[in-house]
């Protein structure tokens, strides 16, 4: 028998109404200007995520999120398995160049002030979508179970702490109880594979459906001059572009991967004392510094508590960013544009200290 | 439709009806949940310990013993009485080490110190460590939370 493909696909087209999506799509068309290359920081993202999905649900299938196993399974996926190491590896640093990706996308938007109207939400999805990612990468650290980890995970949540009532709540949700047991291990891997994907892809569908609804922005002294940008399809020219950066960041990823595969450390030890060299994944570093420079106590609260509130104020302003930056092209527009390059050196400077 | 001189039209007056009720009913999930989410704070009150195994230890010297899931110190003092401490940084809850030759508990965390009774002596850490009681009953060595006392 002959399928008529012509009538199969109207077939389809007639119950998920897909006409509307591919017209899109071949309508769609990006700005070409000075700035366009910061398009491509979004999709290199994607590209990440889904490999961290991929390898992820690999790991998954012989990892034991239990106080027993956990070190040893990852021995195993490491050993025994057919390149185990490898796929624990690209799944490490695919994290790594994800959340720097992920900034890079971030700064780019701060510095060509794509966040101004009408895409404030887009920006909102975007500060969650970092956040998100964040825990992603701090739920994963605990995963192995070894000393370091243990312990800078107890580090990390004990840090709500400093804020009196509301802290404490935190820190027992996230250990499940006072104190980091096998118990948060469970926690931490369901955070980590089951209710952060469900979270990401919610914020993510939100996110990229505003991107598509206002299309790409224009550079902002062309668009107060009206002039008209000159614009290159999304089908095919974008994407061939987006393809070849894409195939690019996954030679990158694997030549390191390769090269510099994560270690293993002995299995953690509830009782032992604290290692030597407790750090957090780089990310954290200049927050983890930043809480280090407070003193202990500063007048009737401790200095910890200064650092989280003054921490948590910056996250909501940068939040709320497009709102304070209302008069983008004005006198404030301008300083928040250095506060951006200023925040950039801080956090640059903040993560070498910490290493000293 | 709306009753001469009412407030609101029936359909106003229905839908509060209905979102209040479906709003409650999701309220009255709240509670178990959390409850099932925050499991009960589960440090002990006290530890039972063989006083054979610390029976021995010189005046000054320092042992781990466990405090629930996390380590407990106990030194021994100079009139053969035990001093015991929660062995967790009052910094970020790392736990700390003695340190037999410097004569003080040190937390490689952030590079915390404690004198030999406790007492924080440099680095970020705020307060001493925990004080724990303890006492010797018969063939037991007893460490207690402060203020419990002893159960009979
Ligand atoms: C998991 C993390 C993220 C993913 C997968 C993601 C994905 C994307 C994609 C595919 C685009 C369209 C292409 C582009 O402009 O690069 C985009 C645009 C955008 N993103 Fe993100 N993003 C993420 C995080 C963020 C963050 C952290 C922010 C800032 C707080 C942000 C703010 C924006 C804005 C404002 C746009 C519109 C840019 C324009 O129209 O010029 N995103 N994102
Ligand atoms: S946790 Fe001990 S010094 Fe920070």
């Amino acid at each position: 028998m002959k399928i008529d493909m012509k009538k199969l696909a109207a077939w389809f087209d007639d119950r998920l109404a897909l006409t509307p999506i591919f017209k899109y799509m071949t309508k769609k068309e990006v700005p070409q200007h000075e700035h366009s290359f910061w398009y491509y920081t979004g999709s290199s993202i994607l590209l990440f995520l889904f490999i961290q999905i991929v390898t992820g649900i690999m790991l998954a299938l012989y990892y034991q999120p239990t106080l027993e196993g956990a070190t040893d399974s990852i021995g195993r996926i490491m050993t025994e398995l057919p390149l185990g190491w490898l796929i624990r590896s690209v799944h490490s640093w695919s994290s790594t160049f994800m959340i720097a990706f992920v900034m890079i996308h971030l700064l780019a938007i701060w510095f060509t002030k794509s966040y101004r109207k009408p895409r404030e939400a887009t920006w909102m999805t975007g500060m969650m979508l970092l956040v998100v990612s964040m825990v992603f990468g701090f739920t994963g650290y605990l995963l192995p179970w070894d000393d370091l980890s243990l312990s800078a995970t107890k580090v990390g949540t004990n840090i709500p702490m400093a804020i009196p009532v509301v802290g404490k709540w935190v820190t027992q949700f996230l250990r499940g109880g006072g104190d980091v047991t096998g118990d948060t291990l469970t926690r931490f891997y369901l955070f980590h594979v089951c209710i952060l994907p469900l979270v990401i892809f919610a914020i993510l569908a939100v996110h990229i459906l505003l991107v598509q609804k206002e299309g790409m922005s224009v550079p902002l002294k062309d668009e107060i001059a009206k002039k008209k940008v000159p614009a290159l399809p999304f089908w095919p020219n974008f994407i061939l572009r987006e393809v070849v950066i894409w195939l690019v960041l996954l030679g990158v990823l694997l030549t390191i991967s390769l090269a510099f595969a994560p270690s293993l450390e002995l299995t953690a030890d509830l009782m032992a004392p604290a290692p030597e060299g407790v750090k957090p994944e780089w990310y954290f570093l200049f927050l983890f510094q930043t809480l280090k420079i407070f003193p202990a106590n500063m007048g009737p609260v401790t200095g910890e508590f200064v650092a989280v509130v003054l921490i948590l104020i910056a996250v909501v302003a940068i939040f709320f960013l497009p709102f304070i930056d209302n008069k983008p092209e004005g006198k404030k527009g301008k300083l928040i544009q250095y506060l951006g390059v200023a925040g950039l050196i801080y956090a640059i400077v903040f993560s070498i200290w910490s290493l000293l | 439709m709306r009753i001469d001189n009412a407030y609101f039209t029936r359909r106003k007056f229905l839908n509060s009806i209905l979102g209040g009720w479906l709003g409650a009913v999701a309220a009255s999930f709240i509670s178990p949940i959390v409850k099932f989410v925050w499991p009960p704070y589960k440090e002990p009150d006290e530890v039972k310990l063989v006083f054979a195994d610390y029976s021995g230890m010189q005046p000054g010297e320092v042992k781990n013993f466990a405090w629930g899931s996390k380590p407990g110190l106990i030194k021994r003092a100079p009139d053969g009485s035990f001093i015991a401490w929660v062995g967790v940084c009052t910094h970020l809850d790392c736990n700390v080490a003695w340190l037999p030759d410097k004569k003080q508990f040190f937390c490689a965390c952030h590079d915390g110190w404690y004198d030999e009774n406790g007492t924080n002596v440099s680095g970020p850490p705020p307060k001493p460590l925990r004080r724990l009681e303890s006492s010797v009953e018969g063939e037991d060595l007893f460490v207690r939370k402060p203020g419990v006392g002893a159960k009979t």
